[in-house]
């Protein structure tokens, strides 16, 4: 009976496995926040040269995150991973205010992409657990989200540490995906 | 029109990429590895999905194996030509290099060391540590032969990482799989590297012998090769090792067998018993008989490998002559091989066997193997004087069956009979005239008329037969046509008659003005010439007593023997190539940062420039001590400005293929007189006095040089002539500025088996001596045997009994040494013992003295020595026994020095 409900979802939501980019500076918490989404704990990482893709089942919907590395040598080929992208996660080291700047940049590149125009962007002002983290308002400020047009976005307040404000993001990111925002 | 035609370069129809590119990006996982596997199948037809390089990385991170396996081949595949795009599967590499699974660990090691990307090795640094000291021990194995990889495309980072040394622990693994495996990346890395990486040590040595018995046959074979490098400390470690390792004689496959025979021939060389020597051969024979009855790839890999190995110890396969004998079914390229070892294993004793065999071969169809089986008929007979005979009437029996081919080739073969034995068989000269007329090869028939030329006195008609093929003369090669211009000359200068005289004329005249060869124009202008000044000066040239000939045709340099035969069971010694002939690798010097200021300061041309001399050099022995001689720069008596580096030209003049060595600073070498070599009055003034010494087990060459000229010296370097030693400099002369009048005398370091002459031994030492100021000088030295005498030469009683029966009696020389005398035997013993001439016993015969000494020299040839004498009385009865009875004379020769 269970297999028979379960297979019911499948065909309502399941079939839907929608892409999600989580792109970021070095060292901003991209591959913490994946596995943390994933296993629900901590893993200890080491950056990432390359990518890591891992498959995040959640609201019933099937999330096929990629972490792409976010050391400079790699952002160019960031672009290769940008087909059929139904959603970005930008993730800010909110305690590392010298290089907001080029946060800042990188994520005005990314929307100016053709393949990404459809995708909806969430953004994650990470390591608020450390002190001299700067909340979301100013981020958003510093990152000049308000200059996003014709896109769905939201910020949260997220420490990968200690899991806060992971799963809200999420909820948000499946809501807007169900309602045809992607 | 044009805004049109555009259309033609857009079109609607997707191509095989980009669809290929849709399933790679497919979300369901059964498209994703059909999709894969429709890439790898269109790499392996050669067509190039390069493109597609990130989407099948990107499947990379899967569960499925099999999945994964496929983009790693793409990924070796194509990461050369994507070098950039490749960094992006460094992280799945560390992620795998951490699985659970070992296979996947494994797998993910042996890709990275396959990934040839400048770019990403430094990434693969620390997973690649991690597998080094992996639980699992086929992670371990794998991870080992990563590091070899490694090295050849970054050698430095393999050191920096310590890599090494890791893997030199892995020896000691207690998983002989991983031990082979730790051997064979070493022995790679070692072959990459002109340091030395990987020695055995008495410690390895016992880890390796222990996986030896448990590892797989191709970790044999490893570990095998490895000890065949190993250097026993002395006869009986050498013993022990071969021991342990003769078991593998047995296995099955031939590559242990092969292996095995290598490991134990190196360590024999080493091990003086002749008792455990005799024994080993014993061994080795059946297995190397077992290769025969393989596939005939496989025989003949055996042959050529067991053509190597009798060269050096005939003894072994002695016995076993008719395992060779070749089979009607034998492929052409196995019996070739079978031949060439019949003649090396042909004897006094099977030569009857031997020759039924070759007559046989020499009737069969196959053309080249008949030419073959009478060219081994003439070579047997050069080689066994007393078969000779035989040898001919089967050659003889062999003509009168008159198939053209088999005529010619007994020919050409009944020449050298002749120069080998001269006045001996020319009885036959008449049988081989009927022949004549059938030869139509230029080798036959340039043999032929050698032939009648070299007997012209003995046959009667010979003006008749040359003038038979006169007639053709301006048509026939070269080879022929300068036969017949030395034949007629001989024939003119035997028998100075009208006819003769005629045919001259006509032949000098032939060869000197219508020919376009210039060696033909030449050589008969040189008898023209010989001829119109002094008849009897040209029959003194012409007909001068020739040497007698040899066949050492088909014997290899004993250098290129040794380096083959330590390169045994691999490609060198089926091609008897060395391998850097036919391999070309890079070697990896790292070089140490003050090393290389040195070189950039001799090449800047600073006083040294002299050193540009060694670097051409062609002996490792030399150029080992290039950074030595550099180091030495600016010593007190630095030599005076930039010479100009001339060496290449003398090493030119007299044929040497040893460096020259350069003098830089003086060396204080104090001794007895030493006798002249290049007197004053023939050297403008500098007199060069020197003799051969040995010291601490070691020989120099002591020279002293005297300046008697006005001029001061400089720059002195030295070279030694081919000799029967292979005598040649182990370093730079040191010799400092020599101003007028002064003299130095200097230690000269010499290295053995260097440039060997071939040829009976001689005790003749060419050496050519040079200084920036005079000509190159040149001078003889004549070599005394005495400091080669090896300090290793003692015998036990046993041995020497032993040694003495098994040599044969052809083997003993005996001479009266008439001025030698020895007044008190003690005295002399201890003279001799000296000179590692060691006392084994004594005995008396009436009321003479009967002493047994032993000595070896080196290349382990041991000399038994009878010394029989009445104290007090002039003359000593000198009787020896060696393996090598050539070198008599110069034994004696050291000996009656060492009793005056």
């Amino acid at each position: 009976m269970g297999l028979l409900f379960s297979r019911l979802f499948s065909s309502l939501f399941g079939n839907k496995e929608a892409r999600i980019l989580v792109l970021g500076l070095d060292n901003a918490g991209k591959t913490t926040i994946l596995y943390r989404l994933q296993m629900g704990e901590v893993v200890s990482t080491i950056p990432t040269i390359g990518f890591n893709v891992e498959t995040v089942q959640y609201n019933n919907i099937k999330f096929q995150v990629w972490d792409l590395g976010g050391q400079t040598s790699i952002r160019p080929y960031w672009r290769c991973y940008f087909p059929n992208t139904q959603a970005i996660i930008y993730v800010v080291d909110s305690s590392d205010t010298d290089r907001l700047a080029i946060a800042k940049d990188e994520f005005h590149a990314i929307l100016e992409e053709e393949e990404l125009k459809g995708a909806i962007v969430l953004i994650y002002a990470n390591k608020q657990d450390l002190p001299g983290a700067l909340d979301d308002a100013a981020i958003t400020e510093d990152l000049e989200l308000h200059k996003i047009k014709s896109r769905q976005w939201a910020i949260f307040k997220t420490s990968a540490i200690k899991g806060e404000g992971l799963f809200e993001g999420l909820d948000w990111l499946s809501n807007t995906l169900k309602s045809g925002g992607g | 029109m044009s805004g049109h035609d555009s259309k033609y370069f857009s079109t609607t129809k997707k191509g095989e990429i980009p669809e290929l590119k849709d399933e790679l990006n497919s979300q369901y996982k059964d498209k994703k590895k059909d999709a894969v596997k429709k890439v790898i199948a269109a790499m392996t037809v050669g067509k190039d999905v390069s493109s597609l390089f990130t989407d099948v990385v990107n499947c990379m991170q899967t569960e499925n194996l099999e999945l994964k396996k496929l983009v790693y081949l793409y990924l070796i595949n194509y990461a050369k030509s994507q070098p950039d795009l490749a960094i992006l599967a460094v992280n799945t590499f560390v992620k795998d290099s951490q699985d659970p699974n070992p296979l996947i660990r494994a797998l993910a090691v042996r890709t990275m060391g396959c990934i040839r990307v400048d770019k990403i090795t430094e990434y693969l640094c620390d997973p690649l540590q991690r597998c080094l000291k992996d639980d699992d021990p086929y992670v371990r194995k794998t991870a080992s032969i990563c590091v070899a990889k490694l090295y050849d495309i970054n050698a430095e980072l393999v050191e920096d990482r310590g890599f090494l040394d890791t893997l030199k622990d892995l020896i000691s693994d207690s998983n002989p799989m991983v031990v082979a495996n730790a051997v064979a990346a070493l022995a790679e890395i070692q072959e990459n590297s002109c340091r030395p990486i990987f020695e055995i040590t008495s410690h390895t040595l016992s880890k390796l012998l222990t996986a030896l018995n448990e590892c797989t046959e191709w970790g044999q074979v490893f570990i095998l090769d490895a000890l065949s490098r190993y250097k026993a400390s002395d006869a009986r470690d050498a013993e022990n090792i071969v021991e342990r390792v003769t078991p593998r004689l047995q296995h099955a496959n031939c590559a242990v067998v092969l292996s095995a025979v290598k490991m134990i021939l190196m360590q024999m060389e080493l091990i003086t018993s002749t008792d455990v020597v005799r024994n080993l051969c014993k061994k080795m024979a059946p297995p190397l008989v077992t290769l025969l009855s393989a596939e005939p790839e496989i025989q003949y890999v055996a042959l050529r490998n067991i053509n190597l190995i009798v060269q050096r110890r005939p003894t072994i396969l002695a016995h076993e002559i008719k395992v060779f004998f070749c089979k009607y079914n034998d492929p052409i390229y196995v019996k070739m091989e079978k031949l060439e070892i019949m003649i090396k294993l042909a004897s006094d004793r099977n030569i009857d066997q031997v020759l039924l065999e070759f007559k046989e071969y020499a009737t069969e169809v196959d053309v080249d193997f008949v030419r073959k089986a009478v060219r081994a008929i003439g070579r047997c007979a050069i080689k066994l004087e007393r078969a000779a005979e035989r040898c001919i009437s089967v050659l003889l029996e062999l003509i009168k069956i008159k198939v053209n081919y088999v005529v010619q080739e007994a020919i050409i073969v009944i020449k050298d009979i002749f120069r080998r034995y001269p006045n001996t068989y020319e009885s036959i000269i008449a049988t081989l005239c009927e022949s004549l007329d059938t030869l139509d090869e230029p080798e036959a028939k340039a043999s032929m008329i050698w032939i009648i030329g070299e007997y012209a006195e003995r046959i009667d008609n010979a003006d008749e037969l040359l003038e038979s093929f006169l007639e053709s003369f301006p048509e026939e090669p070269a080879l022929v046509q300068l036969q017949l211009l030395t034949a007629t000359v001989k024939l003119f200068l035997k028998k100075p008659t009208e006819g003769p005289q005629q045919m001259i004329q006509v032949v000098l005249n032939n060869a000197t003005l219508e020919t376009d060869n210039p060696d033909l124009r030449d050589r008969a202008y040189i008898y023209w010439r010989l001829l119109s000044t002094d008849p009897e000066a040209a029959k003194d040239v012409v007909l001068a007593e020739k040497p007698v000939i040899s066949d050492d045709s088909n014997q290899l340099d004993p250098a290129l023997l040794d380096e083959l035969l330590a390169n045994i069971a691999t490609l060198a010694s089926v091609y008897h190539k060395p391998p850097d002939a036919f391999v070309s690798r890079v070697k990896t010097s790292i070089q140490r940062p003050e090393e290389d200021e040195e070189f950039d300061g001799v090449d800047a041309g600073s006083s040294e420039s002299s050193v540009h001399a060694v670097d051409n050099s062609s002996s490792p022995s030399v150029s080992s001590n290039v950074p030595y001689a550099s180091t030495r720069e600016g010593a007190p008596a630095a030599p005076a400005p930039a010479p100009a580096p001339v060496p290449d030209l003398l090493g030119d003049l007299i044929g040497l293929d040893n460096a020259l060595v350069p003098v830089d600073q003086p060396a204080v070498a104090s001794g007895p007189p030493l006798p002249v070599l290049l007197p004053s009055s023939s050297g403008q003034g500098l007199q060069i006095n020197g003799q051969l010494t040995r010291r601490d087990g070691q020989i120099f060459y002591s020279i002293m040089f005297e300046n008697n000229s006005q001029i001061p010296l400089d720059g002195f370097m030295i070279q030694f002539n081919k000799n029967t030693f292979g005598l040649a400099a182990a370093g730079p002369l040191q010799v400092p500025q020599l101003q007028p009048g002064a003299s130095a005398r200097t230690l000269l370091p010499m290295v053995l088996f260097q440039n060997i002459s071939p040829g009976p031994p001689s005790s003749l030492l060419q050496v050519a001596v040079k200084n920036m100021q005079q000509p190159v000088w040149y001078f003889n030295d004549k070599v005394s045997l005495q400091p080669f005498f090896t300090e290793d030469g003692r015998m036990e009683r046993a041995n020497f009994l032993e040694t003495w029966k098994s040599l044969p009696d052809s083997n003993e020389i005996v001479k009266e040494l008439t001025a030698s005398l020895i007044n008190n035997v003690d005295v002399t013993l201890d003279k001799l013992a000296a000179s590692n001439l060691f006392f084994i016993a004594k005995r008396r015969h009436a009321n003479q003295e009967v002493l047994y000494l032993s000595t070896k020299i080196p290349g382990n040839i041991p000399f038994l020595i009878e010394l029989t004498t009445t104290a007090g009385i002039p003359g000593v009865k000198c009787a020896i026994k060696t393996p090598n009875p050539e070198m008599a004379p110069l034994f004696f020769e050291a000996m009656e020095a060492l009793l005056k």
